[in-house]
């Protein structure tokens, strides 16, 4: 102890070590073939994306006008003249159908998960929930033909419907919604809730007038990123919707099945025709579009909501 | 011992476990009304959990385990019959990180008010404005007071939360360490508001900064390890401590 007291005095300064430089030079080295390799698999992973654009445009381009986008398909086979607008107004038909059940029931799963659950029946839930997201789609679809199209199940009936198909891609969507919200209010800080709650506010209010103000943000990516992973599937709707080459006269029953850009692109690419496979690949830069346009769109509401409403 | 009516705060044999950890050992002691309480102790000691037993914030934490009794005006608050909102109403709570809401400043200090049901616009005003001039804070904010509350500086922020706190007219004010994050010029600042409220509540402050803590308590505990040391006025707490651990902590020889 006396020798340790000795070394430590203030003016035996503390011993330098040598540098080694060659093992510094090849840490650099390392960090320079790392970021190499970090960029290089960027540029794979996102080349596809921009081959499919260049593709889709190359082939598709000479659809691309508004009337393509604005008339109902015609001709023999159907769609060989004519446009996708009944595919486009079948997609939003979808898509508000299946966010009427998902939207509520992602955002309340995601919010009782967080907030009010015990941490037993949540390790259960959760699991279940991950289920949900890795169950194929096709199932889906079977599960969704059963229960919703045919009087088999719990006798709803609804035909190939848009109903019957939007239904089952809300329970598609329903675990991405539950588990982006869980993982937006698990990152609110705790001090936010725990304000909330110190001030008499009860569980619900805080939830109300804070909690779901902070997550909203990861809450739309949510809604989002599930609205995109339904508005690119195909198996559920073979058995539960399949297609309408015209307009819905309804949601249910006989005239309510609605187009779809994602199966009117699977259909066409299987007809033995030019026009219609050109016209597959147009539709396909539609769809890409139709997504960029959701999501600038819900990106502002996200914005307007946070300024103006809450 | 103090008068009867004189106690607003009686807590008698509180034990807490947080699973099998025994977390505050059999703690007795009273807060007078209309008084500041400093409780010190080093960090961990268990202060900030004795804070919230007092307004059962400890509810919430899962393998929470409470024994003993906490009478606030004569009425025991783990009662199973009592109305937690009710009982939060009347208690304010400060914490140690400025924590104001991802609102406006208005909307800060008005969220006390709507919460428990309060409609009336003029009164809302009224009382939004009267808190942040107790709060010392009107002065600075009175322009922007629909602005975000994160734009002010973070002794800005205490005082929000205070006026948040005080909006809802509590009895009995708990501060955690309200100036811990806070420079020294925010810190006096709020120093003096504790001072100036005592008239008209009884406030109780968790705090480590014993030159803080002796400035402006009329009563002071010691805390460690989960054991109440010592509990005395503030005169004989600081100036001729009975416990060895207590003159050694103001002394700050730990």
């Amino acid at each position: 102890m006396a020798e340790l007291a000795n070394i430590k005095k203030d003016d035996d300064p503390m011993p330098v070590f040598p540098i080694n430089r060659g093992y510094l030079k090849r840490k650099k080295f390392y960090n320079s073939i790392a970021v190499f390799f970090a960029v290089m698999a960027f540029v794979i992973g996102s080349f596809p994306v921009f081959h499919i654009i260049y593709e889709a445009v190359a082939v598709g381009y000479k659809y691309l006008n508004w009337k393509f986008v604005s008339t109902l398909p015609t001709g023999f086979p159907i769609g060989a003249r004519g446009g996708i607008l009944n595919a486009i107004v079948g997609d939003v038909y979808l898509i508000i159908i299946a966010s009427i059940l998902a939207v509520p029931m992602g955002i309340g799963t995601g919010l009782y998960l967080s907030l009010f659950g015990k941490k037993r029946t949540n390790s259960v839930l959760r699991l279940l929930n991950e289920l949900m997201v890795g169950i194929p789609s096709v199932v889906w679809g079977i599960v969704g033909f059963y229960v919703f199209s045919t009087n088999a199940g719990l006798g709803f009936h609804f035909g190939f419907s848009a109903l019957a198909g939007g239904l089952t891609l809300g329970f598609i969507m329903t675990p991405i919604i539950t588990l982006l919200t869980e993982q937006a209010v698990n990152q609110i800080p705790a001090s936010y809730i725990e304000g909330a709650l110190a001030m008499g506010a009860t569980k619900l209010q805080a939830t109300k007038s804070v909690i779901i103000k902070a997550a909203s943000g990861g809450i739309f990516t949510g809604i989002l990123l599930g609205i995109m992973n339904i508005i690119g599937q195909t198996a559920p709707l073979l058995f539960t919707n399949y297609y309408n080459t015209g307009m819905p006269t309804g949601v249910t029953g006989p005239g309510g099945a609605v187009g779809d850009l994602a199966m009117l692109i699977f259909i066409y690419i299987h007809e033995p025709s030019k026009i219609l496979h050109y016209k597959a690949e147009a539709a396909s830069v539609v769809l890409l579009l139709f997504i960029f346009i959701l999501d600038l769109g819900l990106r502002l509401i996200n914005y307007l909501t946070k300024r103006f409403l809450l | 011992m103090a008068e009867q009516n004189d106690i607003k705060v009686e807590v008698k044999n509180l034990n807490f476990y947080y699973g099998n950890y025994h977390l505050l050992k059999n703690i007795n002691l009273y807060f007078k009304k209309d008084s500041v309480c400093t409780l010190l102790g080093p960090s961990g000691c268990g202060k900030s959990t004795f804070l919230r037993t007092l307004n059962r914030m400890n509810d919430y934490t899962e393998g929470a385990k409470l024994t003993g009794e906490v009478l606030i005006d004569g009425k025991n608050i783990y009662n199973k019959s009592l109305d937690v909102v009710e009982l939060r109403r009347n208690i304010g709570m400060v914490f140690q990180n400025p924590n104001p809401f991802p609102k406006s400043i208005f909307d800060n200090v008005a969220f006390g008010l709507k919460i428990h049901g309060i409609k009336n616009k003029e009164f809302i005003t009224e009382r939004v404005e009267k808190c942040l001039k107790y709060a010392g804070l009107y002065d600075e904010v009175k322009n922007k007071l629909h602005q975000s509350a994160f734009s002010l500086s973070g002794g800005q922020q205490q005082r929000l939360c205070i006026a948040r706190a005080i909006a809802t007219n509590p009895s009995i004010l708990l501060m955690d360490e309200p100036t811990a994050y806070l420079d020294p010029v925010s810190t006096s600042i709020i120093l003096d508001l504790i001072t100036t409220f005592k008239k008209y509540y009884t406030i109780i402050v968790a705090s480590h900064n014993i030159q803080q803590a002796g400035k402006i308590s009329d009563y002071s505990g010691f805390f460690l390890d989960g054991e109440l040391i010592e509990f005395d006025e503030a005169g004989n707490f600081f100036t001729r401590p009975k416990d060895k651990r207590t003159e050694n902590f103001i002394t700050s020889r730990y």
